[in-house]
């Protein structure tokens, strides 16, 4: 359990949400919408790309309630990176979990990890399961 | 003395009678013909305001409906202002303000309007062009310029940008298609193709 502090992450999450991908199919029996093809989800500075998203209604169908997104998903902000297999963004919490084979970039620093948890309201996160990390001594910070 | 005074008055009785009687006949008939209002023989038909000739030269039909089923159960039912047959030159038949009503099985109704179509010749398929808008009983409407919509499997597609509110967001894409799900499953997919854009404003 390593709690990191992730501010270049953190951003106001009741911005709008834009979606664009290569296709879009919605099931016309459950509502259930599944984007594929280099599916990049954008919300104010932040980016989020990744091979395919489904997307979860609230119960009343009106709005989104999460985002699940996989094949190799990237996260990116003006400053930081995270990069895994799986994410689930849950929209009203704010909270993106990122599962299999997390790999975080911060500036110089990365660390990885089996599974990280963070809240983009808060800025922080916990990365969990094998953290590694790697730091560059003697640097001189820019 | 007292019977020739009798026949007399009888008598100019009769006279008068024989001048009063005729006018009173002529007063009943002129109350039949003088008197009465004037029927006119033109207006008793109303004739139809309709340039003949041009039916003529353009057949056409006001008002038609076509209804029928597509393979896998979906009932369409296309109704039009005014439609016109095919042509020598192989274009098919043609309607004006045309709006249709697909009711597929899984109980989704699909209301399509437009303000021209065309039936291809081969008549399995129509074209709907014309600020097209497609209105779904599952919260997605769009807005297009052309569809075409087949007539004997639930197959429509859009051939142009198309413009969609769903119920989550706006959503844009240059292509739509609502087809049944390949995978055999029942059911129909409605995807969007081609730079697909969702635009979603949380609720916070």
């Amino acid at each position: 359990q390593t709690a990191i502090n992730l501010t270049g992450l953190r951003q106001d999450t009741s911005l709008p949400v834009e979606v664009a991908a290569d296709s879009l199919a919605v099931d016309q029996t459950d509502g259930q919408a599944t984007f594929s093809g280099n599916v990049k989800v954008t919300q104010g500075d932040m980016t989020i790309q990744a091979g395919e998203a489904r997307v979860e209604y609230t119960p009343d169908g009106k709005g989104i309630d999460r985002i699940l997104l996989s094949g190799r998903v990237l996260f990116a902000s003006p400053t930081d990176a995270a990069e895994a297999d799986e994410a689930v963004y849950t929209i009203d919490t704010g909270v993106v979990v990122l599962t299999g084979d997390v790999l975080l970039t911060q500036g110089s620093t990365t660390i990885s990890g089996g599974r990280l948890v963070y809240d983009l309201d808060q800025g922080t996160g916990s990365m969990e399961g094998r953290v590694q990390t790697v730091f560059t001594p003697g640097k001189a910070q820019p | 003395m007292a019977r020739r005074a009798a026949l007399d008055g009888w008598s100019r009785l009769v006279a008068w009678l024989k001048v009063l009687l005729p006018l009173l006949a002529l007063g009943l008939l002129s109350t039949l013909f003088l008197v009465s209002n004037r029927v006119d023989p033109e207006d008793a038909i109303p004739y139809a305001q309709v340039d003949v000739e041009e039916r003529l030269r353009e057949p056409r039909m006001t008002a038609p409906t076509y209804a029928g089923t597509t393979r896998d159960g979906a009932a369409l039912e296309l109704r039009a202002d005014e439609t016109r047959p095919a042509t020598a030159d192989g274009q098919g038949q043609t309607a004006k303000k045309v709006n249709a009503r697909l009711s597929t099985p899984d109980g989704a109704v699909t209301d399509l309007a437009a303000d021209a179509a065309v039936m291809a010749p081969d008549g399995n398929e129509v074209t709907l062009t014309g600020n097209v808008t497609f209105n779904s009983s599952t919260g997605y409407d769009l807005v297009t310029e052309a569809l075409t919509a087949r007539l004997d499997e639930t197959a429509i597609r859009s051939t142009t940008p198309v413009r969609a509110t769903g119920p989550v967001g706006q959503i844009t894409a240059d292509r739509m298609e609502l087809t049944q799900r390949g995978d055999g499953g029942a059911g129909y997919l409605l995807v969007f193709n081609g730079s697909v854009k969702l635009v979603f404003q949380p609720a916070k």
